[in-house]
């Protein structure tokens, strides 16, 4: 994992100094290294035949989770306007349907992302309880989206 | 091309402002704390990049930092919601109005005499 | 010609994100209670930085976009701290 976080420190260096010179360059690649000694980030094995996968899967869930935040802010702006309020909030709790904390992590952040649900709190065995806008979809919606997201996340971390 | 990007950027820059319009009228009619921080979700995560996809398409100079701010709001958006309405129901702020609560049958409420000692989960 | 319709609308959009930031700090100063205090806040700095974008696009120069940069990272910090600081009463 080591050279993966140089990697993308650099990447973020040169992104926000924005100056393409020589010096600049071997400044940053420094900085990345110091940064990563300091840190010792916690070691990850990276296999280089699963990486293409990966990446695939990761485009996917990109493009997954943009698609339900567009939907949630299009339907939190919907009620927003309506004259009457029709809000309905509820705490619901959704199964991460895995025992992985990275992936439930991950899974909360997508649905606190999307306006109109919201985690509160991660219990036991990762069930994450949500605070919803509108309780009057049924609970099964919010589990197919997460069993979407849970498949996409093992994928890119090349665990079945 | 270079007019197609201004009048792509604003495009952008109107959207975005709809929306965090939108999102404070959101602030305004929501009726307590959890409501409003779904309204506010909307101002970080579309009104701020939406504009920062303006000045992306109208600064060449500055890609490297919008693309790099907007990861930053995205990433930091949900945490910043989640750890509002987790300490709002910590020290028991109360919900509008009645409903279901998952989270009430599996935790001890937080209730106001217990802030002392503060119920940690594993 | 696109060029300062562009600007008109960066204009409007400012006038727009004034009046919005007025109601944000209303909400810091008169909030119900304290965690809608610090939403008030927190929306605050979110349209701060919105308006430090558009000054950049305005302007024609991505400075701005640092300044911004370190604010995002400031008020997150600051949010998340003080949101864990009244759950807790303790700061660690």
């Amino acid at each position: 994992m080591q050279p993966w976080m140089v990697l993308v420190l650099w990447l973020v260096y040169l992104a926000l100094s924005a100056n393409f010179e020589l010096r600049n360059v071997v400044l940053g690649l420094l900085i990345a290294g110091g940064i990563t000694a300091l840190v010792h980030p916690a070691p990850y094995r990276i296999e280089p035949q699963r990486v293409p996968a990966a990446v695939w899967a990761a485009v996917r869930y990109v493009f997954v989770v943009a698609k339900d935040v567009l939907e949630g802010g299009l339907q939190v702006a919907r009620l927003t306007l309506d004259p009457k309020l029709p809000i309905h909030p509820a705490i619901i709790a959704i199964p991460s349907g895995t025992e992985s904390e990275m992936a439930t992590a991950l899974s909360a952040h997508a649905i606190t992302l999307s306006p109109g649900a919201m985690v509160m709190e991660i219990g036991d065995h990762g069930a994450m309880y949500t605070h919803t806008l509108d309780v009057t979809v049924p609970d099964e919606v919010y589990f197919e989206m997460q069993a979407r997201r849970r498949d996409l996340l093992m994928e890119i971390a090349s665990e079945p | 091309m270079e007019s197609v990007f201004q009048l792509l950027a604003a495009l952008a820059v109107v959207v975005g402002t709809t929306f965090s319009a939108l999102g404070i009228l959101g602030v305004l009619r929501m009726p307590d704390v959890y409501t409003r921080l779904h309204a506010t979700g909307k101002i970080g995560v579309f009104g701020a990049v939406l504009l920062l996809v303006a000045a992306i398409l109208v600064l060449p100079k500055g890609a490297g930092k919008g693309i790099v701010l907007i990861f930053f709001l995205l990433l930091a958006g949900p945490v910043t919601a989640h750890s509002l309405s987790s300490a709002a129901y910590r020290i028991g702020i109360p919900f509008a109005k009645p409903m279901r609560n998952d989270l009430a049958a599996v935790t001890e409420t937080f209730d106001a005499d217990e802030q002392a000692e503060p119920q940690r989960k594993a | 010609m696109l060029a300062s319709v562009l600007n008109i609308v960066l204009v409007a959009s400012l006038v727009i994100h004034m009046v919005l930031m007025v109601v944000a700090l209303r909400r810091l100063w008169r909030g119900e209670n304290i965690v809608d205090r610090l939403l008030g806040a927190d929306i605050t700095t979110t349209l701060t930085i919105a308006v430090l974008v558009l000054l950049a696009v305005l302007n024609r120069n991505s400075l701005y976009l640092d300044v911004a940069l370190g604010l995002a990272a400031l008020g997150f910090v600051a949010t998340v701290a003080l949101a864990k600081y009244i759950a807790d009463e303790q700061m660690f």
